[in-house]
């Protein structure tokens, strides 16, 4: 008979009936040690990442983009994820990135207004004024160069600027994001985010994602390019015509899906400027008194108007390009005079405003 | 399934009588042999010959009345040069000599080396990089108060003070000067010979004292900075700018 077939655990006795020497209570203690150690080899590999739930895990934002809009560039370091953008978006409206708490960058970026300001220079930290006016933050996902003077090449590098002015928030990005260090949900978000603790580098990240998400691209005008005839009033199409024709050259600058070139012109908006522009940046002479044209999305919202908010208003701004601007040495050869009675400069205006969006700029809940 | 305990058993079994096995003899490890010195530099700030005193009224050569409030600078791409032979011992460094000497320790192979090459600035490798990646205390952070937020770009040196034309006025000091240079324009390579070499020892400390003459920012043997006219560069007034890193490599001397 076989010795190694069953072993009567019962009896102790193996089934040729000769006996087994081990006592019974000790096979029962070595049957159960060894369920154990099984047990624990077994089950070891099976332990699930700590502390995040599973819905929680970190995925691409999904990000909604009109018809015609290209997906814009993402930066391999910075991936667009669901995580980051809402950390960006509790960041940005969280004035404790100011020197003493009173200034976020939604107190001169104000969601309603295309994330723009009322004012021709916004006020900072102690009603410190600032010396340019705000700009809308729609579709800055899809510029490669950043403030008006395209100074900065990367949105996450725009975020320390505003941090450090000292008429803006006044404070030291690493200080700032010291301070949020444990605080949530600064300190979860930037664990499921980017993996690591929440610092300078999270903090300038999260943000520029955050920005990435403001997309501009769903106006009346958007519905009436995509077919919808009856998105635009008459008075629109005609202000369209116009904007769009040879004779005003608007699109020579303002072209494109975002209404704008993105590159640096001098509208002849002073004689003698106080502000260098694209100067300051390139240090060349004939870049003085240039700065970045702005998209017209959303340009009746935006008001006042230029690099320093020197126009109050569309009608004011349709006046000084019908005018051809001031001869300083560097304006653009762009601009040409135009002459428009009361009722095109009305259709013109009109058009402008339909460009507003007709939802908010922000995409996330 | 009857005989899984039993296995279970029997490897732990193996596994543990393993463990007991005498263990070998482990043969003596060496330690590796010292073949790094440590490269000392002070960077040291003087007024006319004496320690340079933050706020303390001077007269510059032009007999202006002239304090000092702010003396940072970078040096780049520093090396250690013997005829075609070059070592790289920092990509960058800040001195800032607000509060007085600046000392800074690199670790430096052994070695026999007949002057230091850098540059005043950031080599451009760096000088476009994102600042978020550096923390407090590295040369680079951004909360060293040298980085262009709205140029991503380094001050390359950070000179400013206060200043009166009237010599013979006791008022306060209200006109301020702030000369900031940086981008391509003002990176300005320089050596520094010591008299004697520099002779880095395994194991030992290599001390390098660069003095540097800050009344000698205003003027040298070829550029003058008459305050009155030439009292601002932020990143602009490049020739501004080429007088002053012109002057502050003029104005060193190393031993």
């Amino acid at each position: 008979m076989n010795r190694c077939n069953e072993l009567r655990v019962d009896t102790a006795e193996w089934q040729d009936g000769s006996a087994l020497h081990a006592p019974s209570g000790a096979v029962q203690l070595i049957k159960r040690l060894s369920y154990v150690v099984l047990a624990v080899l077994v089950f070891s590999g099976c332990r699930k990442d700590p502390g995040f739930p599973d819905e929680e895990r970190n995925m691409p934002f999904p990000l909604q983009l009109p018809i015609g809009f290209p997906f814009p560039a993402i930066p391999a370091d910075n991936p667009l994820t669901t995580a980051s953008v809402e950390l960006g978006k509790a960041l940005f409206f969280d004035p404790r990135l100011s020197r003493d708490g009173s200034v976020s960058c939604a107190s001169c970026h104000l969601p309603e207004l295309a994330f723009s300001d009322t004012v021709a220079l916004s006020i900072g930290i102690e009603g410190r004024s600032g010396v340019r006016n705000s700009p809308s933050l729609g579709n800055l996902a899809y510029h490669n160069a950043f403030f008006r003077d395209g100074g900065v090449p990367t949105l996450e590098q725009q975020v320390i600027a505003p941090i450090h002015d000292p008429v803006e928030m006044d404070h030291d990005i690493q200080a700032a994001a010291a301070a949020l260090r444990e605080v949530e949900p600064y300190k979860r978000l930037s664990m499921l985010a980017y993996g690591r603790p929440f610092d300078a580098w999270v903090l300038s990240r999260a943000i520029a994602n955050y920005e990435r998400t403001l997309i501009s691209g769903w106006s009346r005008w958007d519905r009436w390019v995509n077919g919808d005839a009856t998105a635009m009033t008459e008075a629109e199409v005609r202000g369209w015509q116009l904007f769009s024709s040879a004779e005003l050259n608007c699109t020579a600058c303002h072209g494109g899906f975002d209404f704008s070139d993105h590159g640096f012109h001098n509208i002849g908006q002073y004689l003698d400027y106080a502000d260098p522009g694209r100067e300051r940046i390139s240090l060349r002479p004939e870049d003085f008194g240039k700065f970045k044209t702005p998209s017209l999305r959303n340009v009746a919202r935006t008001a006042p108007y230029l690099h320093d908010g020197m126009l109050a208003s569309l009608e004011e701004v349709v006046d000084h390009f019908a005018s051809g601007g001031l001869p300083h040495p560097n304006r653009s050869p762009l601009l040409q005079t135009f002459v428009l009675d009361a009722h095109e400069k009305t259709d013109l205006i009109a058009f402008l405003n339909a460009l507003n969006d007709e939802r908010s700029l922000d995409q996330v809940p | 399934m009857k005989n899984l305990p039993i296995v279970t058993l029997l490897l732990s079994a193996l596994l543990a009588l393993q463990a007991c096995k005498p263990d070998e003899p482990i043969p003596p490890v060496m330690p590796p042999p010292v073949t790094n010195g440590t490269l000392r530099i002070t960077v040291v700030p003087e007024w006319e010959g004496e320690p340079l005193q933050r706020f303390f009224e001077y007269r510059n050569f032009m007999n202006y009345r002239t304090t000092v409030e702010l003396v940072k600078f970078y040096f780049g791409d520093v090396r250690l040069v013997n005829g075609a032979d070059s070592l790289l011992v920092k990509d960058v460094e800040l001195f800032d000599l607000g509060n007085g000497p600046s000392v800074k320790e690199w670790t430096v192979p052994a070695g026999n080396w007949s002057l230091m090459h850098a540059a005043l600035g950031v080599p451009a490798v760096l000088n476009y990089a994102d600042p978020a990646n550096y923390g407090s205390g590295h040369p680079l952070s951004v909360s060293n108060g040298t980085f262009w937020t709205w140029a991503s770009g380094y001050r390359y040196v950070v000179f400013e003070g206060r200043y009166s034309e009237d010599p013979t006025s006791t008022a306060p000091l209200i006109s301020a000067y702030a000369i900031h240079p940086g981008m391509e324009p003002s990176y300005f390579e320089f050596d520094l010979v010591p008299s004697n070499g520099i002779t880095v020892t395994a194991g030992n400390t290599t001390d390098l004292v660069i003095t540097v003459a800050v009344d000698r920012f205003f003027h040298s043997t070829e550029f003058e900075i008459d305050l009155a006219t030439e009292n601002s560069a932020h990143g602009n007034n490049v020739p501004l700018q080429l007088k002053l890193v012109n002057n502050v490599v003029e104005s060193m001397t190393i031993e």
